[in-house]
């Protein structure tokens, strides 16, 4: 476990912010920093304020409650506090403080104890006895057809869509497709192998893209992806 | 020519660039012979970058307002500590 908060809490995602992180701390960061550690109570303020709504984004991204995401707040600025002088400049403060955020939530999710989760198996490929493909409709969803829709409505339901996947699935996919981590090093997060995290990313991004073919199918969405 | 299962198998791999030539070329073989796994594949991309754009990029600037409340509770836990 230890391992595994060094590992997020220092671990710079590729497909985040990199471009502005190429000298991880600007002037603003270092600034900010000095004044954190000189204890001084309106730089916490200012920390609490401006990375806050990335703080709270974050929460909501992989709790499905708003007071977990609340609570998950609350606790990854006590963190923050806490360990302000461990913090070791390898990466900006936001990357640092999403990690921690990150951290922060798969306690909460683990502290929640490991509830009976819904089977994905229907999402998943079927294959015949020779190792052939069958292609079969695999949404629950009915489907009608005509509807529009905009990409602020389509960027609502893709995320509803991931909120339905169970947690074991839902946490690997935003850890390795949405902040960026490598397989390797949520497979060291979560503490399974390399190769069971491959098994689960596939199986979590197969089951996204057979709950939202039908979606895109019905709602004409023609967006460039 | 990899079946349909096998390839399945290697897709994760396959598309992080981490097999050996030999296995990437059974891999590109399949998808290129196979429309099934063709159609797949297509729909598994689509669901990563659909994924991506739902949260857009992670540094950006976060739209959500934290409640006053939050950020007053969050400051005074630190002088509780």
């Amino acid at each position: 476990m230890a391992r595994a908060t060094r590992v997020i809490s220092q671990t710079k995602p590729r497909n985040a912010d990199d471009a502005s992180e190429s000298g991880y701390l600007d002037g603003n960061d270092k600034e900010l920093l000095a004044c954190l550690r000189a204890g001084d109570d309106g730089c916490y303020e200012i920390l609490v304020r401006r990375f806050g709504p990335q703080v709270l984004a974050t929460a909501k991204r992989y709790l499905r409650s708003d007071a977990d995401a609340a609570d998950c707040f609350q606790d990854t600025f006590l963190a923050v506090f806490e360990s302000i002088d461990k913090f070791e400049q390898r990466s900006t403060i936001a990357t640092w403080l999403r990690g921690i955020t990150i951290n922060q939530c798969l306690m909460k999710i683990r502290a929640q104890g490991r509830r009976q989760e819904d089977s994905i198996e229907h999402l998943l490929p079927v294959f015949d006895e020779k190792g052939d493909r069958i292609n079969s409709c695999t949404s629950k969803r009915s489907c009608g057809i005509g509807e529009s829709i905009d990409t602020a409505q389509m960027k609502r339901l893709v995320r509803e869509t991931i909120l339905e996947l169970p947690d074991t699935f839902r946490v690997m996919l935003l850890m390795r497709d949405i902040d960026g981590y490598s397989t390797k090093e949520t497979a060291i997060i979560l503490g399974i192998s390399v190769t069971a995290a491959k098994t689960r990313l596939h199986r979590a991004r197969t089951a996204l893209g057979s709950l939202l073919k039908p979606e895109m199918e019905r709602l004409k969405y023609h967006a460039d992806v | 020519m990899l079946t349909c299962k096998e390839f399945d198998d290697f897709m994760v791999d396959y598309l992080e660039q981490d097999l050996p030539v030999w296995q990437k070329f059974m891999c590109w073989l399949h998808v290129k012979m196979c429309r099934e796994c063709a159609g797949f594949v297509r729909d598994y991309h689509r669901a990563i970058k659909l994924g991506q754009k739902a949260y857009d990029a992670p540094g950006e600037p976060v739209p959500d307002s934290v409640p006053e409340e939050l950020i007053k509770a969050a400051l005074s836990h630190r002088k509780s500590t």
